[in-house]
C-alpha cells in the first residue's frame, strides 16, 4: 500500500512575508493620545470651572463651601464699572493693534522686499527689541510718556503697547512676506502700482493669516496686561478691566465670587477673538515650515 | 507700438562682473525678438531693465525713441509676462486681466469690454469667475497673456513664460503666443533658454553669453551662419559637432586632419573663409544632419565607431567616436573635450548598431570653421 505525501496545509503562494496587521496597535495608540489630550484639556479647563463654580455663590456660600446664588453677578456692576472698563480695554486694544498693524505691515514689506542699505542690521536691531522685557523699559517709558503729558488717558498706554508689540509684528510680517513671490509685486508695479499700492492691494489681501496672528496674539497680551494700564491710564473713568479687577482684589474686603465673576467677563472677549481667528492663527504661526 | 533700443546698456551688481555688458540691440516695431542664452547670461536682467525693474548702470535705453533710463515702470507702457505667471491670487481671472486698466482709471464698461475681448482671443470666456488656483498651468499662462494684451501696451516683455509647462502644452502655447503677437503687432522681447522656442518663435534671435551679445539674426541665418563657436554650439538640437583639427592646404586643395584621418574640402572654402595656414588648428563645425554615412569604399571619409544610438521615432541620433583611430597621431586633440563624440542624425530606418564602424562623410557644402583660439567664425562676410 502506498501512501501519498500530504501537501502542506497552508503553503504560501509566494515568498513574501506576511505584513503584520497594525490596525489594532494604531487604535490603541489613538486611544492613548485621546486620553492624554483629555487630561491636558482638563488641566486647562479646571481654572475656568473653578471660576464659574465660585462665581455662582454668595460670599457666605463660598466661605461655607456649599450653595448656589447669582448674587455676585448681580452685585458686580455696583462694585466696579465693568461695562465702562470693558469699553476702555476694547478701545486700548483696538487702537494699539491698529498702530501695530499700520507700522508693522509696511515695515515688514520693506524689510522683505526692498533693497536698502543696512536693512538687515536695522531689522535685527528692531527684532532684538522683542528680547527686552517690559519691566526693564517700563520706567524710562513712563518718564517719556509723562513728559509728553500722556499718562492721563488712553493715548499713553496705546503708544506703549504699540511700541512693545511692533517688533513682533515686524518680525512676523517680514517672515511672511518673504514667502510672497517678488514677481507678484513686480507684476503690480509694471501694471501701474507704487510700492504702497502693491502692499495694500496685492500683499495685504494674501497676508490675512499673518494679520490675524498678530491681532490675536497682541489682543490677548494687551487685554490681559495689568502693568501698563495701571501705570499709564491714571483717569479712573478710563481704566481697563484688568485694572478694575485689580482694584477689586486689592480692596480691604475682597469678595472672591465677585472677583471670579469679573474675571470670567474679562476672559470672554479674548476667547471670542481667539475663536474667530483660530483657523488663520495656525496657518500664521506655522508659515515657513512647509517651504 | 514702438521700437526698442538698447545702446551700450550695462548692468553691474555690486563689485562683480557686469550681468549685462554693453548691450546694443534694436527691436523694430511689431518685431518678435527672442533673447536666448544659457542661465546667467544676462538675458533676464536685460528684460528687467527694459521693464524698469532694474536700474541701468550705464548706457541708454529707448522705447519709442524716448530715453527711459529713469522712467518708472508704470510710465513705460510695457506689459510683462513672468515665468511663474505672477497672477494675483486673491482676484478672479476677470479681475486679474482687468487690474491694470482699473489702476489706469478706465471706466467699468471699458474694462469689461476689453477683458471680454482678451478673453475671447485667449479662449478664457468660461473661466472669468475662477481664481488662479482653480486653473491649470496652460490656463494660468493664458491669463498672464491676457493681463498683458488687455493694456494694448507699446511692448510685450516675456520672461520664460513657457518654462513651467509640460512639453505638449509648451508647443501649443508657443504657437498661441506667436499667433497673438502677430495679431496685435506689438514689439515683443521674449526671454528663453530654450533654443527651440527661440528658433520657432522669433522674427530675430539675439544670443547672449556672459552678459555679452554674441549675435543677432534671423533664426535660419543664426543656424546657418553662426558668428562664433558658442552660437554654433548653442543653436540647434542636437548641437553642432565642434571638432578641433588641423588645416592642411596645398595649391589647389584644402584638407582638415582628424587624428590620422584626412578629409578634403571643396576649394571654395579658401575664398569664402579666412583659413589659417597649414599646420594651424581650427575648429570645424558640422551639424548632425550634415554627417552622412558613406559606403566603405568611398573616399574622403572618416572612420568612426557607433558608441550610442538614440531612437527618437522620426530620426536616430548616432553618437560616433572617431578617437579610436587617432592614438599616437600628430594632432593635438586628445585633451580637447570638443572631440569626444560626433553626433549624426540618421533616418528612422537606419540599421546601425552600437559597435559598428562606419565611414562617414561631412557634407562638403556645410562645414563651418572657427578660430581655435577666439572661437570666432572664419567665414568672410
Amino acid at each position: 500500500m502506498t501512501t501519498l505525501a500530504t501537501p502542506p496545509d497552508t503553503a504560501p503562494l509566494d515568498d513574501t512575508p506576511a505584513v503584520p496587521d497594525r490596525a489594532p496597535r494604531r487604535k490603541v495608540g489613538r486611544w492613548i493620545l485621546f486620553a492624554v489630550m483629555l487630561a491636558i484639556a482638563a488641566v486647562m479647563l479646571y481654572p475656568f470651572w473653578v471660576m464659574i463654580f465660585t462665581s455662582l455663590k454668595s460670599e457666605q456660600q463660598f466661605l461655607s463651601g456649599g450653595g448656589f446664588s447669582w448674587l455676585s453677578w448681580r452685585d458686580l456692576t455696583s462694585v466696579i464699572p465693568i461695562g465702562q472698563e470693558i469699553l476702555s480695554s476694547t478701545i486700548v486694544c483696538s487702537a494699539s493693534i491698529l498702530v501695530i498693524l499700520v507700522v508693522g505691515l509696511p515695515a515688514g514689506f520693506a524689510f522683505s522686499k526692498l533693497r536698502f542699505r543696512a536693512s538687515t542690521a536695522v531689522f535685527l536691531i528692531m527684532v532684538s527689541a522683542m528680547m527686552v522685557p517690559l519691566q526693564a523699559i517700563l520706567m524710562p517709558e513712563f518718564v517719556n510718556v509723562t513728559r509728553l503729558h500722556l499718562t492721563g488717558g488712553y493715548l499713553g498706554a496705546i503708544l506703549v503697547y504699540a511700541a512693545l508689540g511692533t517688533p513682533f509684528s515686524v518680525f512676523l510680517f517680514t517672515t511672511y512676506f518673504r514667502g510672497v513671490p517678488d514677481e507678484l509685486i513686480e507684476a503690480g508695479i509694471v501694471d501701474g502700482l507704487g510700492y504702497f499700492g502693491a502692499l495694500w492691494r496685492l500683499v495685504v489681501p494674501i497676508a490675512i493669516p499673518a494679520i490675524a496672528t498678530v491681532t490675536v496674539l497682541q489682543f490677548i497680551q494687551i487685554w490681559d496686561d495689568l502693568l501698563v494700564g495701571l501705570l499709564f491710564i491714571q483717569n479712573t473713568n478710563e481704566r481697563p478691566i484688568t485694572v478694575g479687577l485689580a482694584v477689586l482684589a486689592a480692596g480691604r474686603t475682597t469678595s472672591i465670587p465677585e472677583l471670579m465673576a469679573g474675571s470670567l467677563i474679562s476672559a470672554v472677549p479674548a476667547m471670542v477673538v481667539y475663536l474667530i481667528f483660530q483657523r488663520y492663527l495656525v496657518k500664521g504661526l506655522t508659515m515657513g515650515i512647509d517651504r | 507700438m514702438a521700437e526698442i533700443d538698447f545702446e551700450g546698456v550695462t548692468k553691474v551688481f555690486g563689485a562683480g562682473p557686469p550681468a549685462v555688458d554693453g548691450l546694443t540691440l534694436h527691436v523694430n516695431e511689431g518685431e518678435f525678438m527672442v533673447l536666448v542664452g544659457p542661465s546667467g547670461c544676462g538675458k533676464t536682467t536685460a528684460l528687467r531693465m527694459l521693464a524698469g525693474l532694474e536700474e541701468i548702470s550705464s548706457g541708454t535705453l529707448r522705447i519709442g525713441g524716448v530715453v527711459v533710463n529713469n522712467t518708472l515702470p508704470k510710465d513705460r507702457d510695457v506689459a510683462m509676462v513672468f515665468q511663474n505667471y505672477a497672477l494675483y491670487p486673491n482676484m478672479s481671472v476677470e479681475k486679474n486681466i482687468g487690474f491694470a486698466l482699473k489702476i489706469r482709471g478706465d471706466s467699468k464698461s471699458e474694462i469689461k469690454r476689453k477683458v471680454d475681448e482678451a478673453a475671447a482671443i485667449l479662449h478664457l470666456e468660461d473661466y472669468l469667475e475662477r481664481r488662479p488656483k482653480a486653473l491649470s498651468g496652460g490656463q494660468r499662462q493664458r491669463v498672464a497673456m491676457g493681463r498683458a494684451i488687455v493694456r494694448s501696451p507699446r511692448a510685450f516683455l516675456m520672461d520664460e513664460p513657457l518654462s513651467n509647462l509640460d512639453a505638449k502644452l509648451r508647443v501649443e502655447m508657443r504657437l498661441e503666443i506667436a499667433r497673438i503677437q502677430r495679431l496685435l503687432g506689438v514689439a515683443t522681447v521674449y526671454v528663453t533658454h530654450d533654443q527651440v522656442e527661440a528658433m520657432t518663435m522669433g522674427d530675430r534671435v539675439a544670443v547672449m553669453r556672459d552678459g555679452k551679445l554674441q549675435q543677432v539674426d534671423t533664426p535660419q541665418d543664426l543656424y546657418d551662419r553662426p558668428a562664433n563657436e558658442f552660437v554654433a554650439g548653442f543653436m540647434g538640437s542636437p548641437p553642432m559637432n565642434l571638432i578641433r583639427c588641423r588645416v592642411r592646404s596645398g595649391e589647389d586643395r584644402v584638407e582638415v586632419v582628424f587624428g590620422d584621418q584626412v578629409v578634403e574640402l571643396p576649394w571654395h572654402y579658401t575664398s569664402s573663409h579666412t583659413l589659417p595656414p597649414s599646420g594651424v588648428d581650427v575648429v570645424v563645425g558640422v551639424r548632425p544632419e550634415d554627417v552622412l554615412v558613406a559606403d566603405a569604399s568611398s573616399t574622403n571619409t572618416i572612420k568612426a565607431r557607433v558608441e550610442r544610438r538614440e531612437a527618437l521615432g522620426s530620426e536616430i541620433l548616432v553618437h560616433l567616436s572617431h578617437l579610436d583611430v587617432t592614438v599616437g597621431t600628430e594632432v593635438a586633440t586628445r585633451d580637447d573635450a570638443r572631440v569626444s563624440t560626433l553626433v549624426a542624425k540618421m533616418g528612422p530606418r537606419s540599421s546601425v548598431s552600437v559597435g559598428d564602424v562606419l565611414s562617414v562623410q561631412i557634407s562638403p557644402e556645410h562645414a563651418h570653421f572657427f578660430d581655435a583660439v577666439t572661437g570666432a567664425t572664419l567665414r568672410e562676410n
